[in-house]
């Protein structure tokens, strides 16, 4: 049934106030869409809302919430303060979140205040992002908040008291720029049972990743590590790695030639997406690359590598990846620019690397960064031919590349009649 | 053929559900309409009703037939598996186009009946209406009472409201709060820096209870301004107070109140004090604003204080003392009459009493 269109409003002395009586938590979800600035102005609106705005569930702190454009940050720090101390003394109710990311805020012993504050409220999500100075310590009182479900850090040192027994009903992690131990790191894993989600970016203090989370969905890192396993995470579906190291082989740490590549998939069984981003794919090569895994990543539809095309281990052990992924789709090759252009000292025969080659079943392919070497070629032709149901290729190059590239690319046989390959200017 | 034989059949295979709205209009729906709202979907899974028009689900009271229009067109477009996120997305910006009342009842409508996705797309827009609004504006929209007194609205959020009105507010209160806090101050200094007396208690009394005429040589501004500054929060002055306000000496005037005050005998220090009789210095005539300090040196002021203090132990003092005192002044006309054994007249009797002689009861 066709609704006529909404007559416009004929403004009466005595037309009803129809907002005021809105449920509280419904006035607490309008609230929450404006700015804390603007939530908290309600308050002079009439009697009625002099403290609908302190039921807030949410309480985010940020770069807009001061207005005062001032250049003095001693101002702007000082009107900050107040105005936090102010609307966490006035808040009633439960907090579910709490952010606090100011561009000029330096890490003060005014957030220890807060954060107590805060866990006695059964915070659930606590942000903290220090953009300024050294390491925040994170205050103890942290460490015993048991309603945590999202903890993200950025810029801070985490060192939590003896008494730690790890965060019952956290769900996600995400800690950028931080500095923790070793232990501390590895404690702090294995006690979230709940842990779905980590992200751990640019972290200093330990080199060694082991997880052993059994709930965990999504892992993205991306830091200087020595080394990395996992273990119980059979539920991993995301899994996003970057190492940021360019580190030297050395033969003391082949471990007796045992397989990166091996070891890093023993635990990773239903992974669907896959991203080995810098030198990780190095890392993945260390040791005597196989030729397939002993058990197939069924489930990997998605894989991007950064890979360099002059490390014939590398070629590898990205083949490896492929011919163990019957299911992929969509693949992403970044072509990873060495500064010492290592050139293959002993010409490979074509045969001795692309062999035992599969049916794949991609469909989008896009490759990134290439410069018409040869081993880059030979990848995509390599490509090509194995892929019956490819639908496009994508290939942008580095800028003065030239028309080799191009003549090769349009030379290749096709397996799939519907391929297109489209060349991408570089930018 | 087969369309019309289409039309007759379809209407049978769908199943309807029966609503019935608060004002007691029952309507049909599609059941995949319907259905799409927890609410009523909660409500036909456990309870069973809506299969019929005799059991049709009644709605809550939220929810009128207007509105429940409105959000069955929502439900009816939004069920449909088919719709990509892009079109999902346009239908809802067309559809929350509508004025605020509406917008009101149907964020009421859809809560009550549990249909979160609405209730989320009209908060939002709700917030989108009030962001960037001045609070004039926001009480316009939505037809707010604006009866908060102007001190409520200034109270503690100070730092966060960033109104100029509201911090022009602030300004004038705070201003007006320091001329009282001044006034204030500056009321307790006088009563310290009353000016140095020099004649005797006996002379000082005789002058207020007797002739009328002393007085005008010695009056300035000054003691009018402080008359005034101490009306202003001394509320137990009378009202004949009033005759001082203009700046120019009026001595008969100025005798009355010396009177009055003598009479009244209240009990605070100050207007005791305001029995002396002023002093001639140096006439300084200044505003009202307060913040005027008397013109006085340490030394005059120590003076002064232990005038005072005297004074104050005196009139202090013993009853039949300060009857003798007043006495003096009997056959005045102002002066009511005052019989020191008589039982009469019991009030000023207690009144100048204060605390320490016990209340005689009147005749």
């Amino acid at each position: 049934m066709r609704r006529e269109q909404p007559r416009s409003p004929c403004l009466t002395d005595v037309e009803p106030d129809r907002i005021s009586c809105l449920p509280g938590h419904v006035i607490d979800q309008v609230l929450s869409h404006l700015s804390i600035r603007e939530a908290v102005r309600t308050s002079v609106l009439s009697s009625k809302w002099r403290y609908k705005w302190a039921t807030l569930p949410i309480l985010v702190f940020d770069t807009h919430c001061v207005s005062v454009a001032s250049q003095d940050h001693m101002i702007i720090k000082n009107k900050l303060l107040r105005i936090i101390d102010h609307v966490l003394l006035l808040h009633s109710g439960p907090i579910n979140k709490f952010k606090l990311s100011h561009r000029d805020l330096i890490g003060v012993t005014d957030i220890d205040r807060w954060t107590l504050h805060l866990c006695r409220k059964s915070i659930k999500e606590f942000v903290l992002e220090i953009w300024k100075g050294q390491r925040y310590k994170i205050h103890s009182c942290l460490f015993s908040c048991q309603s945590l479900t999202h903890l993200e850090l950025f810029n801070c040192w985490l060192k939590p008291p003896s008494t730690f027994q790890g965060f019952k009903n956290l769900k996600s992690l995400d800690l950028q720029h931080v500095t923790l131990a070793q232990d501390v790191f590895e404690n702090l894993i294995s006690s979230c049972p709940l842990l779905e989600r980590l992200t751990l970016m640019n972290f200093d203090g330990f080199t060694n990743l082991n997880i052993d989370a059994p709930n965990l969905l999504f892992f993205d890192i991306g830091g200087k590590f020595e080394d990395i396993s996992f273990e119980n995470t059979f539920q991993l579906a995301v899994v996003s790695i970057g190492l940021y190291l360019n580190f030297e082989i050395n033969q003391s740490r082949l471990h007796g030639g045992s397989s990166n590549l091996l070891k890093f998939f023993v635990h990773l069984p239903h992974v669907q997406r896959l991203e080995v981003q810098s030198y990780f794919l190095k890392y993945l090569a260390v040791g005597v690359v196989p030729i397939k895994l002993p058990r197939p990543c069924i489930d990997l539809s998605y894989l991007s590598i950064r890979i360099n095309f002059n490390d014939l281990k590398e070629i590898s052990a990205s083949l490896c990846l492929l011919r163990s992924s019957p299911n992929l789709q969509e693949l992403e090759i970044l072509a990873r620019p060495e500064e010492q252009t290592v050139l293959l000292t002993h010409t490979y025969c074509w045969e001795d690397v692309y062999f035992s080659c599969p049916v794949m079943q991609l469909r989008y392919v896009k490759i990134d960064g290439i410069s018409g070497i040869k081993p880059e070629l030979d990848f995509i032709n390599f490509l090509l031919l194995h892929s019956p149901v490819l639908e496009r290729m994508t290939v942008k190059p580095v800028a003065n590349v030239g028309l080799e590239l191009m003549k090769e690319l349009l030379r290749f046989r096709r397996a799939s009649g519907q391929a297109e390959i489209i060349y991408l200017e570089p930018s | 053929m087969s369309d019309a034989a289409m039309a007759v059949v379809k209407p049978e295979m769908k199943s309807y559900i029966w609503l019935q709205t608060v004002d007691g209009s029952i309507q049909q729906v599609e059941e995949e309409v319907a259905m799409f709202c927890p609410m009523i979907c909660q409500e036909v899974l456990q309870t069973g009703m809506g299969s019929s028009k005799n059991y049709a689900i009644s709605l809550p009271q939220r929810v009128n037939p207007a509105i429940l229009g409105l959000i069955l067109d929502y439900c009816r477009f939004h069920q449909v598996p088919g719709h990509s996120n892009k079109e999902r997305k346009t239908f809802d910006e067309k559809f929350i186009r509508m004025d605020t009342k509406k917008l009101c009842e149907l964020t009421s409508a859809a809560d009550s009946l549990q249909l979160k996705p609405l209730v989320d797309l009209t908060s939002r827009a709700l917030a989108r209406i009030i962001e960037g609004k001045t609070p004039e504006e926001i009480r316009e929209t939505f037809h707010l009472p604006d009866d908060l007194t102007e001190e409520e609205k200034l109270e503690p959020l100070r730092n966060i409201t960033d109104d100029p009105r509201i911090r022009l507010l602030n300004r004038l209160y705070a201003r007006k709060r320091k001329e009282l806090k001044e006034r204030k101050k500056l009321k307790d200094v006088e009563v310290e820096e009353e000016p140095k007396d020099e004649r005797s208690v006996e002379d000082l009394l005789s002058f207020i209870n007797g002739a009328d005429g002393d007085m005008k040589g010695t009056r300035t501004n000054k003691n009018k301004k402080k008359n005034r500054r101490r009306k202003d929060h001394a509320k137990d002055l009378s009202s004949k107070n009033e005759n001082d306000k203009d700046l120019n000496p009026l001595p008969s005037a100025y005798h009355n109140v010396y009177f009055d005050n003598a009479l009244e005998a209240s009990a605070s220090k100050h207007s005791r004090m305001q029995n002396l009789p002023a002093i001639s210095f140096s006439p300084k005539f200044e505003v009202i604003d307060g913040d005027v300090d008397d013109d006085l040196d340490p030394a005059m002021k120590e003076e002064l204080d232990r005038e005072v203090e005297d004074f104050a132990r005196r009139l202090n003092s013993d009853w039949p003392e300060r009857m003798q005192i007043l006495s003096l002044g009997q056959d005045r006309r102002l002066v009511p009459p005052i019989s020191m054994n008589s039982n009469g007249s019991t009030h000023l009797y207690t009144a100048l009493a204060g605390n320490s002689i016990s209340k005689v009861s009147g005749s």
